[in-house]
């Protein structure tokens, strides 16, 4: 379970998490999704303790989390994470070694699944294949929160598929906490449980796939049409085109009538109207 | 246990560098005239050269291998402890079975230099081990220091203490006094004692350091 509590990371002036308030409590694949320099980093390294935060504590397991903590049970990996420049096979044999709980057997299937040379050295990787590595080590450390750093860069589609494939392995064999950063929204859809939207260092969006299913939708018609019938529902952006107008709505959608067109929002409009600053907002 | 042993097996391993060096600088240094120094001396190189391979290059990918903090803490007590034992026990060797071997009349050896062979060759053994280990925990503070401005001040303010204290006698007697706790202490309980307590304290420094390291 984590917690965080007005939490907020200030860089000088600049501050990167604004009073972030958020639980997650069950175990699940939680995939977070935000804008370059959104905040997503460095709420992940909070998390995993490799980051003071300025205000705000964050609990992992009912255990107050800071740089102090000298074993926190989360792993945590970045995309460009530096390893021993060891063969394959050695490293994820080492890692088995550090970590207690390591699901040893796990990390070989997945090297084998995804063609990894055991005997090449880490150095001599594809940014893809180094990539991978990382994840693999992170997902069979079996702790009790998994965070994993924009894992999917440098794959090509296939080792996308392959990674989401492991992914959903890996949390049925061993039922916890993946939290998972990424900008490849629709792949993810089918893997994830909740979503995560952060802008600008607060938490936008947190709720199930479902949800957004259910009431991300667009309503276009004329003008006055489409404002009668959103006036009261929550609206999260608007486009004018001449006496057309769309909007965006996170709501139970108004009856369908043939002056109007509603549809679903994809995963990605729903994220660019909830990002996009057009002065969409969830009420 | 388990996870420690397997950093301190890591931080060994990934220390070839510092081992190479100082065994290229202990059989390749020559010296010669009636006064010569023992090539076991240079085996106090791999105590020097181990912390800033600790600290700077095992940290973060043990961190990334899923280590925990406190492993690697105790990892690197560990494994100090037993280097700085592997080095004594090299020194002492050199100094019982090559230093005898040469010619000239005086060869120099750290240990007898330091007053440690007074109390016979074993205790003198002990004392260099741990005052080698302090030596190890006292650099792995200080370089894990190096990233924030508390870094910088010590180094600065051992600067100015060297500085300071060397020129004027009334100081220098404390700074060589502190020296002759330290190191050229004849008396092997308080020399070892001394060096336990202190490696302990900066032990504990070292610790509050590692808590604020980030990634």
């Amino acid at each position: 379970m984590i917690e965080l509590n007005q939490v907020t990371k200030q860089y000088g002036q600049a501050t990167v998490l604004k009073n972030i308030t958020l639980s997650i409590d069950e175990p699940g694949i939680y995939c977070l999704l935000g804008r370059n320099g959104a905040g997503k980093t460095t709420l992940l390294k909070s998390i995993a303790g490799y980051q003071n935060i300025t205000n705000g504590t964050i609990k992992v397991d009912s255990k107050a989390i800071t740089i102090s903590t000298l074993d926190t049970g989360v792993s945590y990996i970045e995309n460009f994470a530096k390893h021993f420049n060891l063969p394959v096979r050695k490293l994820i044999r080492i890692a088995s070694e550090v970590n207690p709980n390591y699901d040893y057997d796990f990390a070989l299937d997945m090297m084998d699944r995804f063609e990894l040379d055991g005997k090449k050295k880490f150095n001599h990787l594809s940014l893809g294949m180094k990539t991978m590595v990382s994840t693999i080590i992170c997902l069979a450390s079996n702790k009790d929160v998994i965070l994993l750093d924009e894992p999917v860069l440098g794959f090509d589609a296939i080792m996308r598929v392959e990674f989401y494939d492991m992914l959903t392995q890996s949390f049925q064999k061993h039922p916890r906490i993946i939290i998972v950063s990424t900008h490849i929204i629709e792949e993810i859809a089918k893997t994830i449980q909740k979503l995560i939207i952060i802008d600008k260092g607060s938490i936008r969006f947190f709720d199930t796939l479902q949800s957004v299913e259910t009431k991300a939708f667009s309503i276009s018609g004329l003008q006055k049409d489409v404002k009668a019938v959103t006036q009261n529902l929550n609206l999260i952006g608007q486009d004018t085109v001449g006496g057309l107008m769309t909007s965006y709505i996170f709501d139970y959608p108004p009856e369908q009538t043939a002056a109007l067109e509603i549809h679903p929002l994809s995963l990605q409009d729903f994220f660019i109207q909830m990002v996009g600053h057009k002065g969409g907002a969830i009420k | 246990m388990k996870a420690v042993f397997a950093v301190v097996k890591r931080l060994l391993a990934s220390n070839k560098i510092g081992f190479i060096i100082t065994a290229l600088v202990a059989l390749c240094a020559t010296s010669s005239g009636e006064v010569v120094l023992s090539n076991g001396n240079y085996a106090w190189l791999l105590a020097v050269l181990t912390p800033f391979f600790f600290v700077f290059y095992d940290f973060t990918k043990l961190m990334h291998l899923g280590a925990s903090k406190k492993d690697y803490f105790f990892g690197c007590l560990i494994s100090y402890g037993f280097l700085a034992f592997c080095i004594s026990l090299v020194n002492t060797a050199i100094h019982l079975l090559i230093d005898p071997v040469y010619s000239a009349h005086t060869v120099i050896n750290m240990m007898d230099v330091c007053k440690w062979t007074d109390n016979g060759i074993i205790v003198a053994g002990v004392q260099q081990m741990f005052f080698l280990l302090l030596v190890m925990v006292f650099l792995h503070v200080l370089l894990s220091m190096q990233p924030h401005w508390y870094g910088w001040l010590t180094d600065a303010v051992l600067v100015a203490v060297i500085c300071i204290f060397t020129p004027i006698a009334a100081l220098r007697a404390v700074l060589s006094g502190f020296f002759r706790i330290i190191m050229l202490n004849g008396n092997a309980v308080l020399h070892i004692g001394i060096c336990l307590l202190l490696s302990a304290a900066l032990s504990f420094a070292g610790l509050a350091v590692l808590k604020r390291k980030t990634l």
